[in-house]
């Protein structure tokens, strides 16, 4: 913590009491890391619990002229919830209130840290859910998938967080609060909802924000295909989106990832198979029906060797916990992994899981894969050791080189996990200097001294203007 | 490396540590990560500490004591992790660690409460006589909440009753007579010895009896719960099938070979032990008679997280005609935690209340609850929220 920060802990515990304020070595570096492998480094950490209390947290950070850090529940895989340079960590963990649902517009306002699944328990019983289900959805946080624009296997059909989210209530660096959007379907103005969506916390803590509600579908059937060549199942996914299906969501897992997977969920899914397809419809039952045959034809068509539709919803909980709990699953074979969510067309599916193959082959990496397909939201997990230098260097080439090859075939940086820091340099293979500087105007607009998670989203030295924005370089000692 | 454990204790292992990948899915699953919203009492908050120990960047004391002391050991998060992080091993290491490193004033006060009473069987009873009178005449009222909120209700009658053993040539099945189950519990005693025997067993007592260790190894007394596992072992080993009524100390007794398993003398011994283990839920025994209604069911967290023990509680009740019902809370620890609620009050009352609303909101009279720990702690919740629902087993509710 820099000098000018000095008094700073003693004026937040004034504010919040000496229990949400931490201080201690320990404690900070628990806060000093997310789900990714980013290391970083944290000053003080604040768990306020009212917008009120954001609010005066920042203005004593403003006054202090300290960087600010808002922390969901540090799910995320990019390290952007990891301050790097020793600043102040505004954890909305305890921000979990919700408010009595909206019926007649089907929405909600919520506390950041209420938990993305919690959402949709709470509204079952209306005959809603909220769809953005990050597959981290049992522990992520509403203002972390705000941050990071979070993406599921069911936006494939439901659209990524963007698509639902009203309105926002943010408070920003100088501790001014502002309403964005709301329950109007055009509210007046410019729409600067989508500023705040994906911004990784560079705006403003979010400490409210408006969900768009969406009926349960009436019917669902969810089915495993299972294939002996990858190339077949991504041509499945390719016939199936032809035909003019769109599955709710569509996803496949990789030898490698079936194995891990399957040891830890028992769901009896076939680890000899090259690679799977979990395939989920639903709408009314005859959409359903309909959908199923063509889902069904279209994968004889391409030589699936078992099709298994869930029976039951216990055995279709079964089989998303099999997709959802695939990263965790990892760590049965090595205690760290090093993923990107680079996109390419659906059409180069075939093409990128052979570049991705060659490239961890000969960087002698193990490369686990399960993605969404349906959008080509690739998730290569690179399994790692990092207590071994050498594997940790060949991982994050392999990475490297994965990141490029889909820049290479039309694609893009990141599907949903997000910029962070461990894309940021990455961010001049899509955009070229002009675009950049844009950016950095937009985020200077709302965050002029430039202390809003800084050393994020944008590469080192990208300028507004005549000013420099992320200046600092990554500082030293810290792993990424 | 130089590592910050204590050597020649035993610490919490580095493969163990390694097998989190921090992704955080078991944070919502862990009780005390619930109420405080800190990464600090948070499952991957307490392993990364651990982490940092080994790597020699934090010290075994203060803030990590304090992280480590919070955690119930209820396992929620164990269940809940994709990377099947042993996270019950790491805390009873952890536990080992901090006890090692505490100072001794502070170390005799948490030592009486487990070690030297639960381990003499005598003095548990001593203590349960106590209990009894103070609870007679009403002045455990004068006592601090925390201490009330952990007294089990003892009354003479339960104390005085013999348990009724059984002849006959079926398998032996020897049931552990316990610590606080004994002095406590012994209706539930015997209403498992009924269930045996109506399973076909040869039900019988251990000659002395007494605790499993388990509170002790919880605590991270170690060689308190290695000298209490021998002494089990010994009086045990030779029934067919040996039994525990409560949820905390069939989870332990299945772990008797891992912790004598650097034991020469007692290792083989430990292991052929733990295999007879069985939690007296799982015997499958035909009800004792027809019980109608809905039923409350709360699943200890040493049945659900550490033994996968679940269905066979519904399994039971359903048997007798009755209708199991879950609690909306998601199956959260209640906060007994074996002591924890003598050692951490605060945390314990907050969990405590939630369980015992959640148990009202399921408007049944009964709610089942297979854990001593757990039913002291859910009855004198219910008590002091007015709630008149009743507290039982579910072999004595189908005894
Ligand atoms: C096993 C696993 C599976 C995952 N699967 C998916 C998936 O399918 N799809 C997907 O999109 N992601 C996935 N993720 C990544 C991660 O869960 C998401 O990025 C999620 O949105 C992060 O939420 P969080 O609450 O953990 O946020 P954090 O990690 O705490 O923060 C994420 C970013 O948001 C910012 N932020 C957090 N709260 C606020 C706030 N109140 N105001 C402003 N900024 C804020 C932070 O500064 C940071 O930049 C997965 C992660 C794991 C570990
Ligand atoms: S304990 Fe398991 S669930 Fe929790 S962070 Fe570690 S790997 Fe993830
Ligand atoms: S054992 Fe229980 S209290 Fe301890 S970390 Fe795990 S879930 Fe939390």
């Amino acid at each position: 913590m820099t000098t000018a920060a000095t008094g700073l802990a003693d004026r937040l515990r004034d504010l919040l009491g000496p229990d949400r304020v931490l201080e201690g070595d320990l404690a900070r570096s628990l806060y000093s890391h997310d789900g990714s492998i980013v290391d970083g480094a944290c000053g003080l950490v604040v768990l306020p619990e009212t917008t009120e209390e954001v609010s005066a947290c920042m203005r004593i950070a403003h006054a202090a002229g300290v960087e600010v850090t808002p922390r969901g529940s540090g799910t995320g895989l990019t390290g952007g919830a990891v301050p790097l340079g020793g600043g102040l960590v505004v954890s909305l963990a305890r921000m979990r209130a919700m408010d009595e649902v909206d019926v007649a517009n089907s929405c909600v306002w919520v506390q950041p840290g209420v938990l993305n699944l919690d959402v949709s328990t709470a509204v079952a019983h209306l005959g809603l859910h909220y769809a953005p289900d990050p597959s981290s959805q049992q522990a992520c946080s509403i203002g972390g998938n705000v941050g990071t624009n979070a993406g599921g296997p069911h936006c494939l059909a439901y659209g990524v967080t963007v698509q639902h989210v009203m309105g926002v209530e943010m408070v920003r660096p100088d501790g001014e609060v502002v309403m964005l959007g709301g329950v109007a379907p055009d509210p007046p103005g410019y729409d600067l909802r989508g500023v705040v969506v994906g911004a990784e916390g560079t705006v403003g803590v979010v400490t409210r924000v408006l969900l768009r509600l969406t009926p349960l579908p009436p019917d669902v059937r969810t089915m495993l295909l299972d294939f002996t060549t990858v190339a077949d199942a991504s041509a499945v996914v390719q016939g199936v989106i032809a035909e003019g299906v769109i599955p709710a969501a569509l996803e496949m897992m990789d030898r490698n990832m079936t194995l891990a997977v399957e040891e830890f969920v028992h769901a009896g899914l076939p680890t000899d198979a090259a690679a799977l397809l979990l395939v989920e419809v639903d709408g009314t039952e005859a959409e359903v029906t309909t959908a199923t045959a063509v889902v069904e034809r279209v994968a004889r068509e391409h030589g699936v060797r078992t099709v298994r539709v869930a029976r039951d919803e216990d055995e279709r909980a079964l089989l998303w916990k099999a997709r959802k709990t695939a990263f965790g699953a990892v760590a049965r074979v090595k205690p760290s992994y090093y993923l990107h969510d680079c996109v390419v067309p659906r059409t180069k599916l075939v093409e990128i899981m052979e570049a991705i193959g060659e490239i961890t082959e000969r960087e002698g990496v193990m490369c686990l894969n399960v993605f969404h397909a349906g959008d080509g939201n690739l998730h290569p997990i690179i399994a790692l050791d990092r207590s071994d230098p050498d594997e940790t260097a060949r991982a994050m080439r392999a990475g490297d080189q994965i990141v490029r090859a889909c820049v290479a075939m039309g694609g893009t940086l990141s599907g949903e996990h997000g910029i962070g820091v461990e894309k940021r340099e990455y961010m001049p293979l899509v955009f070229d200097h002009d675009d950049l500087e844009a950016q950095a105007c937009v985020r200077r607009a709302f965050d002029p001294s430039g202390r809003m998670n800084p050393d994020k989203v944008l590469p080192t030295g990208t300028r507004c203007g005549e000013v420099g924005l992320a200046d600092a370089q990554v500082p030293e000692g810290t792993w990424i | 490396m130089s590592t910050g454990w204590t050597p020649g204790v035993p610490a919490p292992e580095r493969d163990d540590l390694n097998t989190c990948v921090q992704c955080g899915l078991c944070l919502p699953h862990c009780p005390t990560f619930r109420v405080t919203g800190l990464e600090t009492s948070s499952p991957r908050g307490r392993i990364a500490a651990m982490r940092a120990v080994q790597a020699g960047d934090a010290p075994v004391q203060g803030d990590f004591t304090r992280f480590t002391d919070e955690c119930l050991a209820c396992r929620a998060c164990e269940a809940a992790c994709p990377s099947s992080v042993p996270y019950g091993r790491l805390i009873e290491a952890a536990r080992v660690q901090v006890e090692a490193n505490r100072p001794a004033a502070e170390r005799a006060g948490r030592r009486l409460a487990i070690g030297g009473v639960m381990g003499h069987r005598r003095l548990t009873r001593l203590m349960g006589w106590g209990l009894a009178i103070t609870q007679a005449l009403r002045i455990d009222r004068l006592l601090p909440r925390r201490l009330r909120f952990a007294a089990p209700r003892v009354t003479f009658r339960g104390m005085r009753r013999p348990l009724a053993q059984s002849s006959g040539d079926g398998p032996t099945a020897m049931l552990l007579t316990g610590c606080v189950m004994d002095i406590a519990f012994r209706p539930v005693h015997q209403a498992t010895l009924d269930a045996l025997v109506r399973a076909g067993y040869r039900a019988v007592l251990p000659e002395g009896g007494g605790c499993c260790g388990a509170l002790a190894a919880h605590a991270g007394e170690r060689e308190s719960a290695r000298a209490l596992a021998r002494a089990r072992i010994a009086e045990m080993e030779q029934a067919d099938v040996i039994v525990a009524d409560s949820a905390g100390c069939s989870a332990h007794m299945r772990t008797y070979g891992h912790l004598l398993a650097d034991d020469p003398g007692w290792a083989a011994r430990a292991a052929a032990v733990a295999a007879k283990v069985r939690d007296a839920v799982e015997i499958d025994a035909p009800p004792g008679r027809p019980v109608e209604g809905r039923i409350a069911v709360h699943d200890a967290c040493h049945h659900l997280h550490a033994q996968g023990i679940g269905p066979e509680v519904r399994r039971t009740l359903r048997a007798a005609g009755a209708t199991p019902v879950d609690l909306g809370d998601g199956g959260r620890c209640c906060g007994a935690g074996g002591i924890y609620n003598v050692l951490e009050p605060e945390m314990a009352a907050t969990l405590g209340e939630q369980k015992a609303r959640a148990i009202i909101a399921t408007g049944a009279p009964v709610v089942a609850v297979a854990n001593p720990g757990c039913a002291i702690q859910i009855a004198n919740h219910l008590t002091a929220l007015g709630s008149d629902v009743r507290v039982q087993h579910p072999l004595e509710i189908v005894d």
